[in-house]
């Protein structure tokens, strides 16, 4: 597992997502700076996430000889199910605030498709 | 042709649905959704059950527009889900088409990258996207276009005006970014995925339950043995506890609310707890062997008449609800009892069915998650806000007006002409007359997108709001 890019790629995915969704409610040029200093949270929380809930997925339930696309199909459906319920719920939880949807959606597509990633290593 | 087709549904998508309330656009995004499974998924919809779940989906889409309850939306939702599900896997069961709609609808585009029988075909995955040559390729050139226009705005005056006067406001990018959402769900449904240990297990499990290997007359015998003390127990206590309901139910003479509403609440809770029970002893003992060994009779007539009693306990129970209803009218905790009730009646029918056809637990799962399924319709089919104030209106015994003012404000036309009716305070007039007045503005202040039914009898109440 190439734990290092997967974050890399994911915090980059992450910051765009989160900006582009906070940037179409109110665009503020004074604040790029603020975009590229709200990488290091970003990369703490995405690093937090994979290594928390992704990871131990991989190290525990993937056997040996069992290719990734087959783990994939397995295990994915339940975490994503469980994700987006999560989401969802802390969402509804905030009254549908919109920083923290934004939030909440950008958690979401990032941790589906770092599985991608992860699924498709060699 | 695919692409086209999500492209044009996910711009309706962002106009019917960004910056507004439900409404038509639900009606209308279901039939949108019809559409495009038509298009991606011609061959799978020509199928009976597909096409009644299609059907079922268009139905509870005019429900909303019609009701517009949260009831119908719920139902259009889980309607929604079972066809997509249905799409995916035409002989599941309803409960995986339910999981299957789901995860097509949140993450089938990420689920598409792994779509293929790596038994039977040679993987091609696609390729990863190249951050770093995509960075290069509109960083780099961004970061010097932005560079060389603040280095020319300095340097001639007419650049500048020119330059300031460029304003991209007009660009709304939050309704950009709602037609992408649409082209992520359409692209998802377009062409249905499932979860595949689900799919695969629930096709591999039929309703029927086989003898096992493991069949031994002597752990039978003990476990009949254990069963029939245990049923027979409960059978007399049931029965006790049905004849002291009977006698509570024709000495009761209270008229007092609380005490009733105590009185269906602790029957309620009697009878959740005896019918689970009730419904994992008899799945405990028949869940194997014991269905095919011959000397069950004994057991198996306990508990068929167990099953039979908890029902009469559901009837007497119903009996009760109905008194309070009578004298107090409906609300949605009278109603929901009422379902309550169904539901466990039906539980207990489709268990005696289990028991008796030598059914497994699949079979109970599918059949109750089925019938839950047409009952949700079905009761969405009614706006209970105006059914629950006519029927007290009218037939109520004791009125709990305050009740009725604080549904929601679908029953103010209701309200409103009961109010001409009869003399009510100074303070429930007026409160009677702000819910109108608001459900009438809420009326007029919707865009087309919002309307419903109501949007269309609503002409002959203008007039009353200059009253």
């Amino acid at each position: 597992m190439h734990i290092p890019s997967n974050i890399g790629k994911s915090t980059l995915l992450a910051t765009c997502i989160f900006w582009t969704i906070n940037f179409s409610k109110d665009f503020d040029s004074d604040i790029f700076l603020l975009v590229f200093m709200s990488i290091i949270p970003i990369c703490i929380s995405v690093t937090a996430v994979i290594i928390g809930t992704i990871c131990p997925i991989f190290w525990l339930l993937k056997k040996e000889n069992e290719s990734n696309t087959l783990f994939f199909k397995k295990w994915f459906p339940i975490y994503t199910i469980l994700a987006f319920s999560l989401c969802v719920f802390g969402a509804v939880v905030s009254n549908l605030e919109f920083y923290l949807v934004s939030f909440y959606i950008t958690v979401y597509i990032t941790t589906a498709q770092s599985w991608v990633w992860f699924a498709k290593e060699k | 042709m695919k692409q086209i087709i999500i492209i044009i549904s996910s711009l309706l998508f962002s106009t019917i649905f960004y910056n507004q309330n439900i409404g038509l656009n639900l009606s209308l995004f279901s039939v949108l959704s019809i559409i495009v499974l038509i298009i991606g998924n011609s061959k799978k919809l020509i199928n009976r059950i597909t096409v009644t779940y299609a059907v079922l989906y268009l139905l509870t889409a005019i429900l909303v527009f019609f009701q517009h309850t949260t009831l119908s939306i719920i139902a259009n939702c889980i309607a929604y889900f079972t066809l997509i599900g249905s799409v995916s896997e035409t002989k599941s069961s309803i409960f995986v088409n339910w999981l299957n709609g789901l995860y097509t609808s949140i993450a089938g585009f990420f689920y598409r990258n792994f779509d293929f029988d790596e038994t039977k075909e040679h993987p091609k995955l696609k390729k990863d996207i190249d951050f770093f040559h995509w960075i290069k390729l509109i960083g780099i050139p961004l970061v010097f276009f932005v560079f060389f226009i603040l280095l020319y705005k300095n340097g001639n005056s007419v650049f500048n005006d020119f330059i300031s006067q460029i304003d991209f406001r007009f660009i709304n990018l939050q309704w950009i970014l709602f037609s992408i959402l649409g082209y992520y769900l359409f692209n998802n449904i377009i062409n249905p995925v499932k979860v595949d240990s689900a799919t695969k297990s629930d096709l591999k499990t039929g309703n029927t339950l086989y003898k096992t290997d493991t069949f031994s007359v002597e752990i039978l015998k003990k476990e009949i043995q254990l069963g029939t003390t245990l049923m027979l127990c409960l059978n007399v206590l049931i029965i006790f506890y049905l004849i002291t309901e009977v006698i509570a139910l024709n000495t009761s003479l209270t008229n007092n609310a609380v005490t009733l509403s105590n009185q269906i609440h602790s029957g309620i809770n009697a009878l959740i707890a005896s019918i689970i029970i009730a419904i994992i002893i008899i799945l405990y003992f028949f869940r194997g062997n014991i269905n095919f060994y011959k000397a069950n009779k004994t057991l198996k007539n306990l508990s068929f008449i167990w099953i039979i009693l908890n029902a009469t306990l559901v009837i007497l129970i119903t009996l009760k609800n109905n008194d309070y209803v009578t004298t107090f009218g409906f609300t949605y905790k009278r109603i929901g009892v009422y379902i309550y009730l169904l539901l466990t009646f039906i539980g207990l029918i489709t268990t005696f069915i289990k028991v008796l056809k030598i059914k497994n637990l699949y079979f109970l799962f599918r059949v109750n998650t089925q019938i839950a399924f047409v009952l949700l319709i079905l009761l969405s089919t009614i706006n209970w806000d105006c059914t629950i104030t006519k029927y007290n209106i009218n037939h109520a015994q004791s009125l709990d007006l305050d009740y009725l003012i604080n549904l929601s404000n679908k029953n103010a036309v209701l309200l409103n002409e009961y109010k001409k009716t009869k003399v009510f305070s100074f303070d429930k007039n007026q409160a009677i007359k702000k819910k109108y007045k608001t459900y009438i503005k809420q009326l007029n202040n919707r865009n087309w997108q919002e309307y419903t039914y109501a949007n269309f009898q609503k002409n002959s109440n203008y007039k009353t709001l200059n009253y």
